[in-house]
């Protein structure tokens, strides 16, 4: 009732939001990031769709430099100072005498600071002045044919944006037009005449819609904090940017990032398995959890045999050939005591001892070794069990026939009590896939290179630390920034682990049944 | 020997004499008993296991407790009175401050107490409640698809709990009490809860089970209702084995580690007032997870964590024998299992 309704409401939107790692609904920059990556996916197909993309993007990149062009001086005043370095070159290449080049450069310098002085102008009076100074030498012939005539242009274009500019809001607007184009970058990409960013987070706009939703919305919504109550947190306010930039250019932009986002980004239902053997971007911005998955394993298979055969033994001697005294009842005891042992306190032994006594240094070997010791009485347990429940006639049956004690367990017992046994090993499997706290000083890392299994020397990776899904699941859901921004990565992890352990354990009930409905005849 | 042509092959060796010669017998003798020391020797590995625990967890821990209030003086029993009042006497936990490391771990073990407690309030009734239901109240088939949706809920790993809290349930509790952070106290005991409860109820509800029929009707027969025989008769009937599962509970609580080290929000203080669960405490499971990694081995805080790790294994251990008698009690009592 309650426990099944508590499972629910646990499990259901934790594996719900991981299965969304795998099955999402992916944009172009997704495939462009694969193709990129791992060379998957039909490049011709990828290159027109990108294409398509770029012809829906190019409206946006449009308005925001026009825009950009009123508001932003620094912008601007650069221009300018390019255009005079140009005309300056020119005049290099070409053969003039120098009288003329110093007059030519001088006049350029001239309406180059008058156009910063336009720029630079706090009202539009001033501005209006200088654009006058500037745009009086328009018919200059001196200057006819050299690169000094752009700044006309700019001077003219300039003029233009005076008439629907707001002056007192420019500064307001150059704030908000950088978190607008930040916004644009991180939802479409960077630019396609930008160099490529070194960052791999940078080099992709949103790869999923989900995450492009979220990245819509603080583009299409300004932020602040305000303080409601003077004392109190402050409450964070949502203004519409079409609100923010009502009169300007730029208000016509938001209504058609919001209309055409799938043109511009082409989403597609997308199934990808590769989730599960990928490795990551550090950070886990993209990519997958391969090298995760690949540690668990290896430490859950080295640990069960470490542990197995020990305990197997141990339960086929206390079952058979201990009695009652006081050395095997101080046998049970300790087994007992090893159970209840905190996993936390396993870390620390597996610190002391194995990591400065055993191998040196935290490991792949020190952490199986741990997690045998941990999972040792679980095995011991339930093969104990398994091996009580072996009906005493077949062993009676096999003695009577003359085999062996030794033979008899061999051939008879055991085989009858494997099922049992199997289950506790696949039990011991799932808690030993899921521990982390044991394998924390012991060999687990979050980020480094996945375990070269096949490198040199053989077995070399033994003595390598691990990412394991526990530990990066920790790790990706309280430690960094970067991972906050993708909780489909997160999710992913733990509902890689939850699966894991889910599976293995579902395993182990399901033989359980079996064995029971057998023996119930 | 009886006169006899070379048998064919079987799979006993029917080819042997019937009559073992001394040397033959002396051999088997020893086979016997070397085998049986071997098999010993290697059951005596988790006993192995447990000592070395002990003597490598102590071995660390000592020089925290018995060093001088000098780094030069040596390790004295002298030193032992001195060490136990700064561990227990304060509840200051800088153990990295450069001028005077202060090692008061009476906040820690207070979060750990806060922790586990909160857990068993709300642990123990549902538990209870549930393990009654299973035993006495739902017809068998109910009981057995419930038994493993309750293993399930035991296997799942305490990192996906962990993640659960902080990712889903520390916004909730944060939105809807209008506390300033939702890693707090309430919360990692509500986590704890969910995961002490699959012990409480298996062992508890194998404990009702051993009650055995003739109790439950002797009761019907003087006349009592349902409730008052799961009340007066069953219940008290099942005492042993029912402190026992809140014992394993409280076990599982303290000892557990990645939960509190995700949502208890790891503040070194003692809530006040007293009443407030809203408030972020530590554990010293937390406090060994989160401080182990940065510290300089051999350094004082190094041996202080393992001081933590000494009192929680300490702690764990005499529960462990607690339970472990009341069990031993429930089943010369009920003749049956656990």
């Amino acid at each position: 009732m309650l426990i099944a309704l508590a499972l629910v409401a646990i499990l259901g939107p934790m594996l719900a939001r991981g299965a969304m790692a795998v099955v999402f609904r992916a944009t172009v920059e997704f495939r462009k990031m694969q193709s990129d990556m791992h060379n998957r996916g039909n490049a011709s197909a990828l290159e027109a769709e990108a294409a398509d993309a770029a012809e829906a993007r190019k409206p946006v990149y449009e308005m925001l430099d026009a825009f950009a062009h009123g508001v932003d001086t620094q912008l601007l005043e650069r221009e300018a100072a390019q255009v005079y370095r140009q005309v300056g070159e020119e005049l290099e290449r070409r053969s003039v005498s120098a009288e003329v080049r110093q007059e030519v450069r001088r006049l350029t310098r001239n309406l180059r600071d008058a156009l910063i002085e336009a720029y630079q102008a706090a009202d539009r009076a001033t501005a209006e002045q200088h654009l006058a100074r500037v745009l009086k030498h328009a018919d200059d012939e001196r200057l006819a044919g050299t690169a000094a005539e752009r700044l006309f242009d700019y001077a003219r274009d300039y003029r233009e944006h005076l008439r629907t500019l707001n002056f007192d809001r420019r500064r307001e607007y150059a704030v908000a037009l950088a978190e607008v184009q930040d916004a644009v970058r991180r939802l479409l990409g960077p630019r396609p005449d930008e160099p490529t960013p070194p960052l791999a987070m940078h080099r992709y706009g949103a790869t999923r819609m989900d995450m492009a939703a979220r990245v819509l919305d603080g583009l299409l919504h300004a932020e602040t904090w305000v303080e409601p109550v003077p004392g109190k947190p402050l409450v964070k306010q949502r203004i519409p940017r079409e609100e923010q930039f009502a009169g300007t250019r730029l208000a016509a932009l938001f209504p058609y990032v919001r209309e055409h986002l799938d043109e511009m980004l082409r989403p597609r239902l997308t199934f990808h398995p590769q989730y599960f053997w990928d490795d990551s971007i550090p950070g886990h911005y993209f990519g997958g959890v391969g090298p995760e998955i690949l540690g668990t394993l290896a430490l859950t298979a080295l640990a069960i045999l470490l542990a197995f055969p020990i305990g197997l033994i141990s339960a086929a001697y206390l079952v058979e050939v201990a009695g009652e005294n006081p050395a095997v009842n101080f046998i049970r005891m300790c087994i007992n005591t090893l159970a209840g042992v905190p996993s936390i306190v396993f870390g620390l032994f597996g610190l002391a001892f194995f990591v400065h006594y055993v191998t040196g240094r935290p490991c792949v070997l020190a952490a199986a070794l741990t997690l045998a010791v941990l999972v040792l009485p679980v095995i011991i347990r339930a093969s104990e069990e398994a091996i009580r429940a072996v009906p005493p006639a077949y062993k009676e049956a096999a003695l009577a026939l003359g085999a062996s004690r030794f033979r008899c367990f061999l051939t008879v017992q055991l085989p009858a009590a494997l099922p049992g046994v199997l289950t506790g090993v696949i039990l011991s499997m799932s808690r030993a896939a899921g521990e982390t706290a044991p394998i924390l000083f012991t060999g687990a890392i979050a980020f480094g290179p996945a375990l070269d299994l096949l490198g040199w020397p053989p077995g070399g990776w033994l003595f390598s630390q691990t990412r394991a899904l526990s530990y990066g699941g920790y790790d990706i859901a309280v430690g960094d920034r970067i991972a906050a921004m993708v909780p489909h990565q997160q999710y992913g992890m733990v509902t890689t682990l939850i699966a894991l352990v889910l599976m293995l354990n579902i395993t182990a009930i399901i033989i359980r049944w079996r064995i029971s409905r057998k023996l119930r005849g | 020997m009886i006169g006899r042509e070379k048998p064919e092959a079987t799979a006993v060796g029917f080819d042997r004499p019937l009559l073992l010669t001394a040397r033959q017998d002396l051999v088997g003798y020893a086979g016997g008993l070397t085998g049986r020391a071997v098999l010993f020797s290697i059951a005596a590995s988790s006993v192995l296991a447990v000592l070395l625990i002990f003597a490598f967890i102590i071995r660390e821990a000592v020089p925290f407790l018995l060093r001088g209030n000098d780094a030069a003086a040596g390790l004295s029993l002298a030193n032992l009175p001195t060490r136990l009042g700064e561990l227990f006497g304060s509840d200051q936990w800088h153990p990295e401050a450069s001028v005077a490391p202060e090692f008061g771990t009476l906040a820690i073990l207070a979060g750990s107490l806060y922790v586990t407690v909160t857990a068993l309030a709300v642990g123990v009734p549902v538990g209870l409640l549930t393990a009654v239901c299973l035993s006495d109240v739902v017809p068998f088939s109910v009981r057995q698809a419930v038994k493993p949706v309750v293993e399930l809920l035991a296997a799942i790993p305490s990192v996906a709990y962990g993640f659960f809290a902080v990712l889903v349930l520390a916004p909730l509790i944060q939105k809807h009490l209008d506390v300033p952070t939702g890693t707090n106290v309430l919360n990692a005991g509500l986590i704890l809860a969910v995961m002490a409860i699959p012990t409480i109820v298996s062992i508890s509800e194998d404990a009702l089970s051993a009650v055995g029929r003739d109790l439950r009707e002797a009761s019907y027969a003087c006349g009592a209702t349902r409730a008052e025989t799961l009340l007066r008769v069953v219940i008290p009937a099942a005492h042993n084995g029912i402190i026992a599962a809140v014992l394993l509970g409280m076990m599982r609580a303290i000892g557990e580690t990645m939960v509190v080290w995700m949502a208890s929000g790891m503040a070194a203080q003692v809530p006040a007032p007293w009443w407030d669960l809203a408030q972020s405490v530590r554990t010293m499971t937390g406090t060994i997870a989160q401080e182990m990694g940065e510290t300089v081995v051999g350094s004082p805080h190094y041996h202080a964590l393992f001081v933590l790790g000494l009192v929680l294994l300490v702690f764990t251990f005499s529960l462990n024998l607690a339970t472990e008698t009341l069990l031993g009690r429930m089943r010369r009592q009920g003749g049956k299992k656990p």
